[in-house]
């Protein structure tokens, strides 16, 4: 609608970069209770048709980043406080509210988790669609509704045009996401951003919705950003994976690559926390002990360090950025054309990797800076608790607590690299 | 054959809206039933009270004091002045009906636009409306009403306005609180990510959903408009011609007359619980077939 927004791309000019650019992304979350750091900073591209995995547990940020680009966070508490949003040649952290609604729909859409409660109730399908068709297009209600027709038989709902006039209650749960998903691809968007889009699906729906969704968006050369804690939704559907924990972009990979040389410790603990069909019979699963850190703390140090196996001291105090993974760890490419790219100061080896655990002799990851001190001290002369000890106190149990007891006696491990 | 006789019997059903689900829940609901024929018969009532009221509701009859109760020229018996009770009490549930409705109307309309405005828009608009809607929540509704005809003089629109002023804050409150709970619902967040504008949102997507309690209210208020009125009327505060038939000034008059003349009570104050008992019965059927949870 607007010429200078949208005329950019069309004119025939070759993209020099990619279809959607993040950098320095940063979301704050004001809240009664202070500050919510929901994203810290974190920078990834999505090539035109590439389908971008992210992963991460609950909370990890996954789906606020993604809220963000679409300029939909919550508000008045959700803010980008930070960064840049490029997209097919428009900063849309910058763009107008006009603007981005023109936007909206038109060149990036969305699907939601729950296809249960994402359709207005009290509407048709048909009046749900032929008006988001319109919002974007000048074409008359029939052309509307005809391009209705043409989309649902697409994503596979039999009679589309008997089933026009039906409200969404009348359908099953993987219906209904499949009339999302025609929703979402009814003005051929470029980028189309999937939030756990089969998590609320029966298992056997689940299969079905993914599949559809990758013919389509394959077909149409549609750019898909694939929100998911489950791995094995990603396995078969995206051709880059980005790990996020706390807000952070933890590993970046592609696809073949993450599966055969996970490198970021959280990464192989996802990966050893879930069941595998090929492994041995009583293999047992390692869960990730611990919970996420509180996210109304500013971030110091790497945030996993807290559950990690293999934390240094230097953990504790010195969030490491990305860099490639380095030859003898695994094989890959390094450099500036990395593209396998961690956040870790103690990468797990190839064997440690596949055991889900340090397997260094003597290695014992690193007590909390100061643990040891303060607690004399405390008990000396009851000095103030420090922030680092409040948090051991209330947050985590287990591997910290006993590793910080086992280092008691004995001077706490060297810094770095105790491969001997 | 089966295959077409399944497909012509599905048709109807998929085509049917929650509408027409909730209306079929309604009439199987016999409290709901006994409200709507309670209304019926109010309403016919006073919509064809000139056609099938026996005599004018101020023709004046021979009488004495006290006046007669039922007889079978004057099945209601006669009033103070000698006119016919049962004409009086149809014609009173013109006034009844009419102001009533009004009231409710105008009710609606402000309350809906306060409390659409402030769901919609939220933050500092939000706080100032319902502050003032709290100051009108706090004073009791007869109160402001009386106030209200006590300031404006008395007069059938000014009742109407008194009454809907009552009503408006109640609307607005409710109206509000679903709105800012619908803002936050899935399928908004869906039609703005598809790219909806505000005005669409607000009239296409969140209104049509927040209207079920609204109906239900709306009807709930329309027995207390009807009591509202008739109360004000008992106050001597109803219509401004003192000889007009309304139920509540129907009962100021024969106060007097309560052990002597009971039926002068007795009938006026029947016909207002009748109509206030027929919408609250149907007022709760709507609730329960409106929700979709009690969905059976």
């Amino acid at each position: 609608m607007t010429a200078p927004t949208s005329t950019r791309r069309r004119d025939g000019i070759p993209d020099a970069g990619p279809l959607l650019q993040v950098s320095d992304l940063v979301v704050k979350f004001s809240t009664h209770d202070g500050t919510v750091h929901a994203v810290n900073g974190i920078s990834f591209q999505v090539e035109a048709g590439e389908t971008l995995g992210l992963v991460g547990e609950s909370g990890c940020g996954k789906s606020v980043t993604n809220l963000a680009i679409m300029r939909l966070l919550p508000k008045p508490a959700g803010k980008i406080a930070g960064g840049r949003v490029d997209f097919d040649g428009l900063d849309l952290v910058r763009l107008s509210e006009a603007e981005m609604r023109d936007l909206r729909g038109k060149e990036i859409a969305m699907i939601f988790q729950d296809p249960m409660t994402s359709l207005n109730p009290v509407l048709t399908i048909e009046e749900q669609m032929v008006e988001t068709i319109r919002a974007h297009r000048r074409v008359t209600k029939q052309e509307a509704r005809a391009r209705t027709i043409a989309l649902l038989s697409m994503v596979g709902i039999p009679n589309p045009e008997s089933r026009l006039r039906s409200h969404p209650h009348q359908f099953s749960g993987g219906m209904r996401q499949r009339v999302m998903i025609a929703m979402a691809l009814a003005l051929e968007p470029k980028l189309m951003i999937a939030d756990e889009p089969t998590t609320a699906l029966d298992v056997t729906i689940q299969a079905q919705v993914l599949e559809l969704l990758r013919d389509l968006t394959e077909r149409s050369q549609t750019a898909v950003i694939l929100i998911t804690h489950d791995l094995g939704v990603v396995a078969g559907m995206t051709q880059r994976i980005n790990v996020m924990y706390a807000g952070f972009i933890v590993e970046t990979a592609t696809t073949p690559e993450l599966f055969a040389a996970p490198s970021h410790p959280y990464t192989v603990g996802l990966l050893h926390s879930i069941p595998r069909l090929n492994a041995e019979r009583h293999e047992p699963l390692i869960p990730i002990e611990g919970a996420p850190p509180d996210q109304r703390r500013a971030p110091t140090g790497c945030p996993f360090a807290p559950r990690c196996a293999w934390r240094l001291e230097v953990c504790w105090t010195d969030n490491p950025s990305l860099t490639p993974v380095v030859a003898g760890t695994r094989v890959v490419t390094s450099g500036a054309g990395a593209t396998h790219l961690i956040a870790c100061h103690n990468p797990p080896t190839t064997d440690e990797a596949v055991a889900g655990r340090p397997l260094r002799p003597g290695f014992v990851a690193a007590a909390p800076p100061g643990v040891v001190v303060d607690e004399l001290a405390a008990s000396l002369e009851a000095t103030p608790a420090t922030a680092e000890e409040v948090v051991l106190m209330t947050g985590e149990e287990g591997p910290i607590s006993a590793a910080g007891v086992t280092d008691l006696p004995p001077t706490p491990p060297p810094p770095e690299g105790d491969e001997s | 054959m089966t295959t077409v006789a399944a497909v012509t019997r599905v048709e109807p059903r998929a085509s049917s809206g929650l509408w027409r689900d909730a209306l079929r829940r309604l009439l199987r609901n016999r409290p709901a039933l006994l409200g709507m024929v309670l209304i019926g018969v109010f309403v016919i009532v006073a919509v064809f009270a000139p056609i099938i009221a026996p005599y004018d509701p101020l023709a004046r009859f021979p009488t004495r004091q006290p006046p007669p109760g039922p007889t079978p020229a004057h099945w209601f018996g006669l009033d103070l002045q000698g006119r016919d009770e049962l004409s009086r009490v149809m014609f009173g549930a013109r006034i009844s009906l009419f102001v009533g409705v009004l009231s409710v109307v105008i009710g609606l309309t402000m309350g809906g636009i306060v409390g659409a405005l402030a769901g919609a828009a939220g933050g500092r608009v939000d706080n100032v409306l319902m502050r003032v809607v709290d100051v009108l929540l706090a004073v009791p509704g007869i109160l402001l009403a009386i106030g209200i005809v006590a300031w404006l003089d008395r007069g059938l629109i000014q009742i109407m306005i008194a009454v809907a002023a009552t009503n408006a804050p109640i609307f607005a409150r409710l109206l509000r609180g679903s709105l800012l709970a619908i803002r936050e619902s899935d399928y908004v967040l869906v039609a703005r990510s598809l790219g909806a504008s505000g005005p669409r949102l607000l009239f296409r997507h969140m209104l049509p959903n927040a209207l079920t309690p609204l109906i239900v209210a709306a009807t709930l208020a329309l027995a207390t408009a009807i009591i509202d009125v008739a109360g004000l009327g008992f106050l001597g505060l109803g219509p401004p011609d003192p000889r007009t038939a309304e139920w509540g000034t129907m009962l100021t008059d024969s106060t007097k007359f309560l052990r002597s003349a009971a039926h002068l009570i007795f009938f006026p104050g029947v016909a207002i619980v009748i109509s206030a008992i027929g919408f609250n019965l149907l007022g709760d059927g709507l609730r329960e077939s409106l929700d979709p949870r009690l969905k059976r």
